[in-house]
């Protein structure tokens, strides 16, 4: 029972109006002199135990007139179960929740006894649905009356590697609703994890006509241990400087001792024990990698397996090769720029990149696919055969790095995307004494941690008039400083200064190693893939709508991921299994992919169950009530038309008592 | 119009209790002037058959000379008789819900009587009792009896209960002439005690009449709202609602009403009940009529 407004129940305070009448007022009596009292003293007791009598009744009459309407305004309802309105349409969803958290202990299995308990309990005849729910809600039979079925699916459910999200469930349950137009009836058994519930509330609101009811699998918090990240080289050099960082976290666990093995292609390279303290993380450090050369599947696992052995292990993924070939395209002023390129990518931590140095008349003759990348010292010493060289190299999937020196100021276009150049800037002939970065996205991989180049000064730059490109900075003038153009199936990076110390002093700040050193990485496809991939993420298969080169994608049991056709034009790849994935792109280029389950899984902590009972829009008791009965559901009944119609008849009981008590006393 | 001035209100402002009395008797004589056959001297009743053993000097020889047959003629009143007033003086007379209090209205009836009975040459005299004889004036058709009746009738004040049997039987041993006895009383007692003590008076051979005086408020009291009722004779106090007042209370003071006239004229008592509402001479009036003959 509850009050739609409740504020008003502070009406009963005029419950103390009768109260003063009958209490206060009525013994206030003046005593009178009388002949004889002879003829009262048998009954006088009894009369005014009659006359109290009266009074009493009054008063509980105008208490209860007073109460019921007070009761009234207050708008009370009762919780009541009633048969679901047109229960022959409802869409009636039995939907078990098969997250990767499904698989702690024997939770899955209490999930199946009840879904299979409560397709036991319906009547016969009546069409039911059995779905599958984790990153979202996936159907598993057609809406049938056939208990064989249903049970068979029930049956077939197994907790797999996706997190759970009750958002995604609640926007499907929404999209079934405005598609079926028909009431939904859904029973979900989850284990409640406080971790599938979407960022804002609201995201979980559910149609009108769909009546939730929650079957909860876990009923408190249970301690569980995961390896929660590992941080490794994804590209290995020298494999005595590589170390490996795992973290190892521990939810709702007493302080444990734990040991965590580091494996690479099934070998047990080193283990560690660590001490973890309750509810709190712990890490390990592994100092070399010694592993063969090509792609290596690792792994960090926490040892020995706890109830949730999905999370106990972290895959990861590394390359040992010799280092990349970057071909350095040289002019004749551009010595500087090659000093400058060169020392700041040796100055890197870790140095993957052999540069060979040709002039723009060797570069001719040069086989591009085996270089990671080209650098273009300067546009403008290029001819246009390699240009078109370039160009092919690059709708390949090559990467070209152009910097536009003092001498592009011959070209009117830039190489490979032929965008129109407008001038070659000079600020001292301008008048100007030198140009700096006025804006510049931070968050490209190129720029990360260069903060905006501050306090760069420029003093010769090419002004390009963009068509295609992005811009990634400007400088104050708001002429383009980078830009970046996806063509094809590899990309080029437009840099509108020269390398060197004389058309800028970039080379001369801290800015330009890292700078440098990003870019090359970016360019050649080496980017730290520092978060991993998680089950239920995209991998990026192609830069754009080209079909240059198809892309194959193994499945971690080595099974072909995409068709011909996806393998042509999927722009991107669903993650949805934990293991390795091996991609092989164009140009010979090959990778490994490591995709762990998402660790949010592995926090057991439960949803509070005010939230649950508030996501059902109904009280714990009508929950409880109505869980037991899915032909009915629980409605909010409205007391306010029983309690004026008792109201009228309490006034009617009012009016008659005190017109009997009231006539005698007027008389 | 006279009744009006026989109205117990407008008597109260009559000063002298002989002028009240004077007032009410005159007024109610001159009132049955066309009415002969009333009167308190001797007056013929009826001729009956002589039988032997009759007294001779009764028979109406001039019937005989012109019938040639003896017949006896009958007088009523044949002597002055002895009218004894008994006042109940007690505090539950001084009761009056609307400015006349009983005690007021016995008086005058008292004064009336005697007034009335002294007029006729009778002699009357007066009790007024409470719990015991306050006061006593024998009988007697003496010059200025009826201001030594007056003037005790005037000093009768309430005083305390009601006690008939103490004041009755001081009278029985007193009392050694027949005549009417006429007690004015509230009669507030059990029935059953007041004639049992009252009906000796009768055996002597006396003509005893009882006028219960009532006020209006005791024979339908209306009470607005519960009232705490305090005897004036005990000073008990007891609270009382309405409801009770209009249901019970009437019963009960009916049913006492009703046993008291049945006991009474059981026992041979004349009993007339009067309220204080009632013009005094209206009262008056219903007794003469119903003592028709008997006076």
């Amino acid at each position: 029972m509850g009050f739609l407004s409740p504020w008003l129940l502070a009406g009963l305070g005029l419950l103390g109006l009768p109260l003063w009448l009958h209490l206060l007022r009525r013994h206030k009596t003046t005593p009178m002199e009388f002949s004889s009292l002879m003829l009262f003293e048998r009954h006088t007791e009894s009369s005014v135990k009659h006359r109290r009598l009266d009074y009493i009744l009054l008063l509980i009459a105008r208490l209860l007139l007073f109460t019921l309407i007070v009761l009234a305004f207050a708008q009370p309802f009762l919780m009541r179960n009633v048969p679901a309105a047109g229960a022959e349409k409802t869409l009636r969803l039995v939907v078990i929740d098969d997250s990767a958290s499904m698989g702690y202990g024997d939770r899955l299995a209490q999930a199946k006894a009840g879904a299979l308990a409560l397709l036991d309990s319906v009547k016969p005849g009546s069409k039911w649905q059995v779905g599958l729910f984790s990153s979202q809600l996936r159907t598993q039979t057609q809406l049938t009356d056939d208990p064989a079925s249903l049970r068979s699916a029930v049956n077939a459910v197994s907790a797999g590697p996706s997190r759970s999200s009750l958002g995604e469930l609640a926007r499907a349950l929404r999209g079934l609703a405005e598609t079926n137009k028909t009431p939904i009836e859904v029973h979900l058994f989850t284990d409640v994890q406080r971790s599938s519930m979407p960022a804002g509330f609201s995201d979980l609101e559910l149609g009108a006509q769909t009546a939730l009811t929650v079957h909860a699998v876990a009923s408190s918090e249970k301690p569980n241990w995961t390896v929660e990240s590992v941080k490794a080289p994804r590209r290995l050099g020298d494999p005595k400087k590589a170390r490996v960082i795992a973290t190892l976290a521990s939810f709702a666990a007493d302080a444990a001792e734990r040991r965590l093995v580091l494996a690479c292609g099934g070998k047990e390279l080193a283990s560690k024990t660590v001490s973890v303290a309750a509810h709190s993380r712990a890490q390990a450090e592994f100092l070399g990698l010694d592993l063969p050369y090509g792609l290596n599947r690792c792994e960090v696992r926490s040892e020995p397996p706890d109830q949730l052995p999905v999370d106990d292990k972290f895959l990861f993924a590394v390359e040992r090769s010799d280092p990349k070939k970057v071909l350095f395209v040289t002019g004749p002023r551009s010595e500087r720029s090659l000093v400058y390129f060169q020392s700041a990518l040796e100055s890197a931590a870790e140095n993957f990149y052999s540069i060979d140095v040709v002039t723009a008349g060797q570069a001719v003759g040069q086989n591009l696919d085996k270089y990671a990348f080209v650098v273009l010292a300067d546009a403008g010493d290029i001819g246009p055969e390699f240009d078109q060289n370039l160009r092919r190299y690059v709708e390949a999937g090559g990467s070209v790095w152009a910097a536009l020196g003092p001498a592009s100021a011959v070209r009117r276009t830039t190489p490979v995307s032929g965008e129109p150049i407008g001038e070659s800037r000079y600020t001292s002939r301008a008048g100007e004494r030198f140009q700096s970065v006025d804006t510049a996205d931070e968050t490209h991989p190129s720029l990360r941690g260069t903060s905006r180049w501050a306090n760069v000064r420029f003093y010769q730059f090419s002004v390009v008039r963009p068509t295609a490109s992005r811009v990634i900075a400007r400088f104050s003038d708001q002429t383009p400083a980078l830009l970046e153009q996806n063509i094809g199936e590899g990309r080029l990076l437009l840099f509108a200064s020269a390398m060197d110390n004389l058309s800028s002093d970039f080379p001369l700040h801290a800015a330009f190693v890292p700078f440098i050193a990003q870019t090359a990485n970016y360019l050649a496809g080496l980017e730290d893939h520092a978060a991993g991939f998680y089950v239920d993420s995209f991998l990026d298969l192609r830069q754009g709508q080209s079909r240059a080169s198809s892309v194959e994608v193994l499945d971690p049991d080595g099974k072909r991921a995409l068709n011909l056709e996806d393998s042509a034009k999927a722009q991107t790849l669903p993650l949805s299994r934990a293991g390795f994935y091996e991609v092989r792109r164009g140009a010979g280029r090959q990778e490994l992919i490591a995709v762990n389950v998402d660790r949010r899984e592995s926090d057991l902590s439960l949803i509070p169950k005010e939230a649950l009972s508030l996501w059902q829009g109904k009280g714990e008791e009508s929950q409880a009530a109505g869980a037991g009965n899915p032909e009915s559901q629980t409605k909010p009944w409205s007391m306010g038309r029983v309690l004026l119609w008792a109201a009228l008849a309490a006034l009617l009981a009012e009016s008659v008592i005190a017109s009997r008590t009231l006539r005698v006393e007027a008389a | 119009m006279l009744q009006r001035f026989l109205d117990p209100k407008v008597l109260l402002n009559i000063s002298g209790l002989e002028l009240t009395a004077k007032t009410v008797v005159d007024g109610f004589i001159s009132g049955l002037h066309r009415s002969p056959d009333f009167g308190f001297s001797q007056e013929f009743a009826e001729y009956r058959p002589y039988t032997p053993g009759d007294d001779l000097r009764s028979v109406d020889w001039n019937v005989f000379g012109r019938t040639e047959r003896l017949f006896l003629k009958r007088y009523r009143g044949e002597t002055n008789t002895r009218l004894t007033l008994l006042l109940d003086r007690s505090a539950s007379m001084s009761y009056g819900s609307e400015g006349v209090r009983k005690i007021d209205y016995a008086r005058f009836l008292c004064a009336s009587l005697a007034y009335m009975a002294v007029g006729q040459r009778d002699a009357a005299g007066l009790i007024t009792f409470d719990d015991d004889v306050r006061d006593f004036v024998k009988p007697s058709s003496r010059q200025g009896q009826l201001q030594r009746i007056l003037h005790a009738v005037d000093r009768s004040e309430p005083g305390q209960r009601t006690d008939f049997s103490k004041p009755f039987f001081k009278f029985l041993e007193s009392i050694h002439w027949r005549g009417i006895v006429v007690v004015i009383s509230d009669f507030y007692a059990r029935p059953s005690d007041i004639v049992k003590t009252i009906a000796p008076l009768r055996f002597h051979g006396n003509e005893v009449v009882l006028f219960h005086v009532l006020d209006q408020g005791e024979l339908a009291p209306q009470l607005k709202e519960p009232k705490i009722l305090v005897d004036m004779e005990t000073q008990e106090s007891i609270e009382v609602s309405p409801a009770w007042i209009e249901s019970v209370y009437r019963t009960k003071i009916d049913g006492h009403i009703d046993q008291l006239r049945t006991e009474a004229r059981g026992a041979g008592l004349d009993y007339h009940l009067v309220s204080t509402a009632r013009p005094l001479d209206e009262a008056l009036r219903e007794y003469l009529v119903i003592r028709q003959g008997r006076l």
